[in-house]
């Protein structure tokens, strides 16, 4: 009989395959006691398994896909330090001397005695670091136990299997891909993961969040996995089967298609058009944004440029990479948000010697911009002079109140002034915009549209500001839904003021670049979406089969829906044949 | 020897990849490295035994170098803190 598993999907795809279960991460470790004549080479068996686990890590790091992003190969640096911490490397061998035990026997002692200090940690995630020392011990103990780590022979014995574990450390996701599996599910995790963020840039169908996975399922059921949704058929039938296998086979062709839609624009069937813009961290994503074919830069997030260094980059620095990327855009707009650094995000050079109880309200964003003059000015120089070379829009972000934007504008229209005297050239009409990213913003954006000139919805934060939930807190995180009427409401609020003020609106969220809200978005009237070049393909291909009229009258019941039953029925009707 | 307390100002505290870039930065000096935070002692070239400090943002560390590149080592260092890991949070 097929039954039905439910998770949280995390890497979108179709897979079908049988089930490998990962069964106890802890394997059974024995006690023994050794002769004194062996000792020391059980000591050397011990070192060489350490050099085995080092060199395995080591061959994943290396084997990492080049989109993984920085923190999850940090994430396996961090496992490596630990293999060469004495506290794992040379403690057990002292145990292996004194109690003349075994080498397991000696690294399980010592793992015990780590990771009871870990659990009576009172920091919740301090706590979990536990699951670390875990991961790397029981690596080692694979190897001690004469358990092939597989990577060396190549032998791929999983290819086209679903791994269902409890949680899988990064390198051993890595690990399972490059033996070529089908899909992973685990009964831990969520979203933001570091499993998770990897399985996307693998392209590697995934759930996580899969509560007792592995109760409902055996080794060898045949599964049929839907990495969107999140959901799992165990053992399904025929029909099913063949249901599937269909739409695994269109959902390959149709992403081969994607990269086709390159240089066609983004245009409903009844031809309303949407500008599909990129948002870029640093000047070199401009090639990844090419290869899409995005209309421009929605939101350039400048404070990397102010990371990872001692002293803040001087306005020729940043002049001369704004100046490039304007060039390298050519003519197409270049949407440059100020500095969003704040009690949050550190930087380095500067020290405010403030510690915020609470850094999502304190200071940040725009509000740090005004603070740090030093900071501000000549980023606002650069930014003008880089306008000469084409168009520019310059982005404030955490704007909350018109004051902000009249301190703006009378600074700026110092800059313009000096900059004209030392004889530099500019866009006299630079616009300026703000990010809507707090609800007081959205609420009253026909005052703030007095003194701008467009906006962009900044949907994660206003998610996080409306809802009161810090989405990488574990504990809320399952409140994070951008479909919450809230939200909805203050994105059509701030819509509808835009028309009347006629300002344009556009999003540079995560919300933008979500292929399920694509259809609502446009319906509720955004022409214009920001999102990570990546997705820009798909958002294109949702908006080009897709006919605006009846998506408005939808989208209007989704913003009075009574509440998030009704929308979801709703959203069914309007990715209807997505 | 040199010593100075500094305190932990990043909102995740001294959890595993803050204690990654801390320890391989002490791990530069020549110095003997040792981190305290009240009665527990960590050498600070060594990740695990700086995470068991279950520094947590707000906790005073006692930083304490000894060597010939003492001074340069507790001023990167504390830097490092200062700068919140140069990390985005």
């Amino acid at each position: 009989m097929s039954i039905l598993l439910t998770g949280i999907g995390v890497a979108r795809g179709i897979a079908i395959g049988k089930a490998h279960l990962l069964l106890c991460e802890a394997p059974e470790i024995v006690e023994y006691r050794l002769p004194n004549d062996l000792l020391e080479k059980e000591v050397r068996r011990f070192d060489a398994a350490l050099e085995q686990a080092r060199s395995h890590l080591q061959t994943i790091r290396n084997h990492l896909p080049i989109s993984t992003p920085a923190d999850v190969a940090a994430f396996i640096d961090i496992h490596l330090l630990m293999l060469e911490d004495s506290t794992l490397s040379q403690v057990p061998i002292d145990l292996i001397r004194d109690s003349h035990c075994n080498a397991e026997w000696a690294l399980k002692q010592q793992r015990d005695n780590l990771v009871q200090v870990f659990e009576a940690m009172d920091d919740p995630y301090l706590r979990t670091r536990k699951d670390d020392v875990d991961q790397v011990v029981n690596l080692v103990q694979r190897v001690l136990m004469g358990k092939s780590l597989g990577w060396e022979n190549g032998a791929n014995r999983l290819r086209g299997l679903i791994i269902v574990a409890e949680e899988l450390s990064p390198a051993d996701a890595v690990f399972f891909f490059h033996e070529g599996i089908a899909a992973l599910i685990t009964e831990r995790g969520g979203p933001t993961s570091h499993t998770a963020i990897l399985a996307r840039s693998l392209d590697l169908p995934t759930i996580a969040g899969m509560r007792r996975a592995r109760q409902f399922i055996a080794d060898g059921d045949t599964i049929i996995l839907d990495g969107r949704q999140g959901v799992a058929l165990v053992d399904p039938d025929a029909r099913a089967l063949q249901h599937y296998h269909q739409r695994r086979q269109e959902q390959r062709l149709h992403f081969a298609a994607l990269i086709q839609l390159r240089n066609i624009p983004a245009t409903t069937r009844d031809g309303r058009r949407v500008r599909l813009m990129a948002n870029i961290e640093l000047p070199e994503d401009i090639e990844e944004l090419n290869e899409v074919g995005a209309e421009g830069v929605g939101l350039y997030r400048t404070e990397f440029l102010f990371m990872n260094r001692n002293t803040a980059p001087d306005e020729e620095e940043q002049f001369a990479i704004y100046q490039s990327l304007v060039q390298a855009m050519n003519g197409r707009p270049v949407t440059i948000r100020t500095i969003d650094l704040g009690a949050d995000k550190p930087f380095a050079g500067i020290t405010l010697g403030h510690i915020a109880t609470n850094p999502a309200l304190s200071l940040r964003g725009i509000r740090l911009c005004l603070r740090t003059p030093q900071l501000f000015i000549p980023q606002l120089r650069a930014i003008l002079r880089a306008s000469a070379f084409g168009p520019v829009r310059m982005a404030l972000p955490l704007i909350t109140n018109s004051a902000e934007i009249i301190q703006v504008r009378h600074l700026l229209d110092q800059v313009r002034r000096d900059l004209r005297h030392e004889g530099h050239s500019f866009d006299e009409n630079l616009s300026l915009g703000g990010i809507i990213e707090v609800p007081a913003a959205a609420l009253t954006i026909s005052e703030l549209a007095h003194h701008l000139d467009f906006f962009s919805l900044g949907t994660n934060d206003l998610i996080q500001y409306t809802l009161a939930i810090d989405r990488i807190d574990d504990q809320v995180s399952y409140l994070y839904n951008p479909l919450h009427p809230a939200i909805l409401r203050l994105i059509y609020i701030a819509l509808r003021a835009g028309i009347k003020a006629n300002i344009p609106i556009a999003m540079c969220g995560e919300m933008a670049g979500d292929s399920r809200f694509t259809r609502l978005l446009i319906g509720m009237g955004l022409q214009e979406l920001s999102m990570r070049p990546i997705s820009l393909p798909e958002i294109k291909q949702v908006i080009n089969t897709s006919v605006y009229t009846p998506l408005a009258q939808l989208a209007r019941r989704v913003i009075y829906a009574r509440d998030s039953s009704a929308i979801s029925v709703l959203m069914e009707k309007i990715n209807a044949n997505l | 020897m040199r010593k100075t307390q500094i305190t932990i100002i990043n909102r995740r505290g001294l959890h595993a990849r803050a204690a990654a870039r801390l320890i391989t930065l002490a791990s530069k000096f020549e110095s003997e490295i040792i981190l305290s935070n009240n009665e527990k002692r960590a050498n600070g070239k060594s990740i695990l035994p700086v995470m068991m400090l279950a520094a947590v943002q707000g906790t005073l560390l006692e930083l304490t170098a000894n060597g010939h590149d003492e001074d340069r080592a507790i001023k990167e260092l504390v830097a490092l803190i200062e700068n919140r890991f140069d990390e985005a949070e």
